[in-house]
């Protein structure tokens, strides 16, 4: 508060320190006509208004998230602030359902991430084949990514059904004996989610993958096949190492989307999926919402956060060395 | 642009850097004041207010029957009072569970409707602990109502010593559903099931024959967590029951596992498609002649009463859940007075129709329930409804439910469920009863 009631001072030309100070005086009411005519006081309009309400919004509220787990407050009274504890941390790795969910979470997250990833670079290698009707598959592999998560879910446990798309396709083929309860058995119940979600994100990775391939220049495949390369070592030696940065750039928006898979969880089996598909979103929801545990949902919100900041911290430290922040 | 000036400009964006920072805490402690004490409730009331304000309603019955009995609702309440208008305040989507996280929003911030729809019973815990709601005995509750009131809904309008709602309708959860033609061909007797354990021999018979023992939804759990509390009541009893929703799981480790196990042997019998289907398509296997039993809520009712192909008592018909006769299991909604109401004087006019054999009346034939009062006349009703409206008046026990947040509070209410979720994953007794232990910790 002192400081910025100087810097007020500093800025007011009236407020100088006394008349017997003439030569300061004129130097202040220099640095006032040098700032108003800044860069940084005309730019004042643009961006301060939104970054006031940034602040205050998204890491006002992240903040108070935080403060909100260090108390214990449940039910519908107010939280009391005046004696933070880490209890709600502590309770953690007791919590067999806490565990189980963040559990889900990381293999959620390292499944979904790496199958799409694949799929989506063998979608991109092949459409960018020069096939015929490439818009049209492009456009129908992209399809799904701009379906609501609610859509694709309910659509999904249709698939699932036990008499759905899938078993009876499977007992049509004579294949009776894979055709499971996909949603009902714990062994299925996840990877059946995370198949969903790679069907609906592979096609974002194919476009990612394919704006890499498209922005290698054709001398590096000309010079390759004159060197006498075969199709597979261009791929291993010439292509694949230029798509580390879609790569990098596709990884960490799949996984801040695994972490946020709620609402596919949500809709398919509501706030209790049970332990075999509970995820730390859920839980979170559950806790808060359902349990009016709100001190102990904060707490897993801030351990969700501290996930998706591991995962975004690197990459835009190293963006930010490379200068593209 | 040269050294000097540019460090004048960073300097300069720390500065209002910081001064952001201290108006959004600023901000933040405006968000997090505001503990006024409510009025006292006798100060708050008029005899004869001039003008009403609009009496909000939050409520979550937005569709088929449901809807209808709302509206009824309201026109009742209009007609008896034309001066107060009625804003209608729904939260459709997640069976309530929408509903009760916009009011517990809303009520943490001291801005809640003028009434809202809530389970009674413990399921109001969290409001009566932080003293969130007015006691209306006398303003609401006279012995008018004392009287056409029978104890188990009494007890669960007044859940830690004051009377804070008014239940509205109950439905009730004892209830075994069956397709008459199924159970002939099985030729088995319904009548002379008297226990839950009785009745998965019963179930052995029916499966011998060709049909689904019994149609049941496991998609999500409270299902079968009503399932399990109506085996524990039938098997061991209302006392058992009771000495459970205590908390004294641990006494009770025998029943409680035994009735886990009568469950899952009931769970062979169980049609396959069972964790894909909700409740409503479930209960479709009775209304097609695949299922011979339906365990479910009294709401399923309205499956069958809507198949114009069947009948009461001749292709469908209903028992009380085996070894449960003389009880009626309940699951009510209510209505409460928050405090910092918006309405008092018209909030208080609006729960004392609620209690009334009017608003019960008109409310409950189309959401397929019973009214909580003895003397509403039944001639609105259907005939499986004017049946269970004399097993109410006839029962001895009406004990509350589990699923249905009567029995326990929210928070463990959400643990026992959890328990229930992974229990119709893995079907693991230990696993279940360890956790229901845990649930009351």
């Amino acid at each position: 508060m002192d400081s910025l009631r100087n810097s007020l001072q500093r800025l007011d030309p009236r407020s100088g320190h006394g008349a017997d100070e003439p030569v300061s005086r004129e130097r202040e009411g220099n640095r006032f006509a040098q700032l108003r005519g800044s860069d940084f006081v005309e730019s004042i309009p643009f961006w301060l208004p939104a970054t006031l309400l940034v602040l205050l919004f998204v890491y006002g509220a992240i903040g108070w998230n935080v403060a909100i787990s260090f108390t214990g407050w449940s039910g519908l009274g107010q939280p009391d602030y005046t004696n933070f504890t880490l209890e709600m941390y502590r309770q953690m790795p007791a919590d067999q359902n806490f565990r189980a969910s963040l559990r889900n979470t990381v293999a959620l997250l390292v499944a979904f991430t790496s199958v799409s990833l694949v799929v989506g670079l063998g979608l991109a290698l092949l459409v960018d084949r020069k096939i015929r009707f490439e818009n049209t598959f492009r456009t129908i592999y992209l399809l799904p990514m701009a379906l609501s998560f609610v859509v694709t879910a309910i659509f999904w446990s249709w698939m699932y059904a036990s008499d759905g798309l899938i078993n009876t396709t499977l007992a049509a083929v004579g294949l009776e004996a894979l055709a499971f309860d996909w949603l009902g058995d714990p062994r299925f119940k996840l990877a059946a989610v995370i198949f969903a979600l790679v069907w609906q994100f592979s096609g974002y990775c194919m476009i990612v993958y394919l704006a890499g391939l498209r922005s290698i220049p054709d001398d590096h495949y000309e010079a390759a096949r004159i060197d006498g390369a075969s199709t597979l070592t261009l791929y291993r030696r010439v292509i694949i190492p230029q798509l580390r940065s879609s790569t990098i750039g596709a990884t960490v928006v799949l996984m801040v989307f695994a972490l946020k898979a709620f609402d596919f969880i949500y809709v398919m089996f509501g706030d209790n999926p049970g332990r075999s598909a509970d995820i730390l979103a859920v839980t979170m929801y559950r806790q808060a919402f359902s349990a009016s545990e709100w001190a102990y949902g904060a707490a897993i919100a801030v351990v969700l956060f501290a996930l998706a900041l591991t995962i975004i911290g690197p990459y835009a430290y190293t963006q930010y060395k490379r200068g593209a922040l | 642009m040269d050294r000097n000036n540019s460090g004048n400009r960073g300097r300069t964006r720390r500065t209002v850097l910081q001064g952001a920072g201290t108006a959004a805490v600023v901000g933040l402690a405006g968000c997090l004041g505001g503990d006024d004490e409510a009025e006292d409730l006798d100060e708050l009331l008029e005899e004869d207010p001039d003008e009403y304000e609009p009496v909000e309603i939050g409520h979550w019955w937005t569709a088929g029957g449901e809807e209808e009995a709302f509206q009824a609702l309201v026109e009742g309440f209009e007609e008896e009072y034309p001066e107060i208008e009625v804003e209608s305040s729904p939260s459709p989507g997640g069976a309530g569970s929408a509903l009760e996280a916009d009011i517990r929003n809303r009520v943490v911030d001291q801005d809640p409707p003028s009434t809202f729809q809530v389970w009674p019973g413990q399921a109001l815990t969290d409001y009566t602990e932080e003293d969130l709601l007015y006691d209306i005995e006398g303003h609401v509750w006279d012995d008018d109502m004392r009287e056409a009131y029978l104890d188990g809904p009494v007890d669960v309008s007044r859940p830690h010593g004051d009377f804070v709602a008014v239940p509205i309708n109950i439905h009730r959860l004892n209830n075994l559903f069956y397709n008459v033609d199924v159970v002939e061909e099985a030729d088995v007797d319904v009548e002379s099931i008297d226990s839950p354990s009785a009745l998965l021999d019963v179930m052995e018979t029916v499966d011998e024959a060709g049909y689904v023992g019994m149609a049941q939804q496991t998609q999500s759990a409270w299902s079968t967590l009503q399932l399990w509390a109506q085996v524990l009541l039938g098997e061991y009893g209302a006392d058992v029951y009771e000495s459970f929703i205590e908390g004294n799981v641990e006494d009770n480790e025998s029943e409680i596992r035994d009735s886990l196990q009568i469950v899952v042997d009931y769970n062979e019998y169980f049609n396959e498609d069972a964790s894909s289907l909700s409740w409503d398509e479930a209960s479709g296997y009775i209304n097609r002649g695949e299922a011979a039993f339906f365990h479910q809520g009294d709401w399923a009712a309205g499956e069958y009463e809507a198949d114009e192909d069947l009948e009461y008592g001749e292709d469908w018909d209903h028992v009380a859940f085996p070894g449960t006769e003389e009880m009626y299991a309940l699951n009510m909604d209510s209505f409460v007075f928050p405090k910092h109401n918006p309405s008092p004087n018209a909030t208080v006019r609006f729960l004392r129709y609620a209690g009334s054999a009017d608003a019960q009346e008109r409310f409950n034939p189309a959401k397929g329930s019973i009214p909580p009062r003895t003397d509403v006349p039944d001639d609105a009703f259907t005939p499986f409804l004017q049946d269970q409206m004399s097993d109410f008046e006839g029962s001895s026990e009406q004990p509350p439910s589990v699923a249905h947040g009567l029995a326990v509070a929210p928070s463990i209410q959400t643990d026992i469920e959890g328990a229930f979720a992974n229990f119709i994953d893995n079907w693991d007794v230990d696993a279940a009863y360890q956790e229901l232990v845990d649930s009351f910790e």
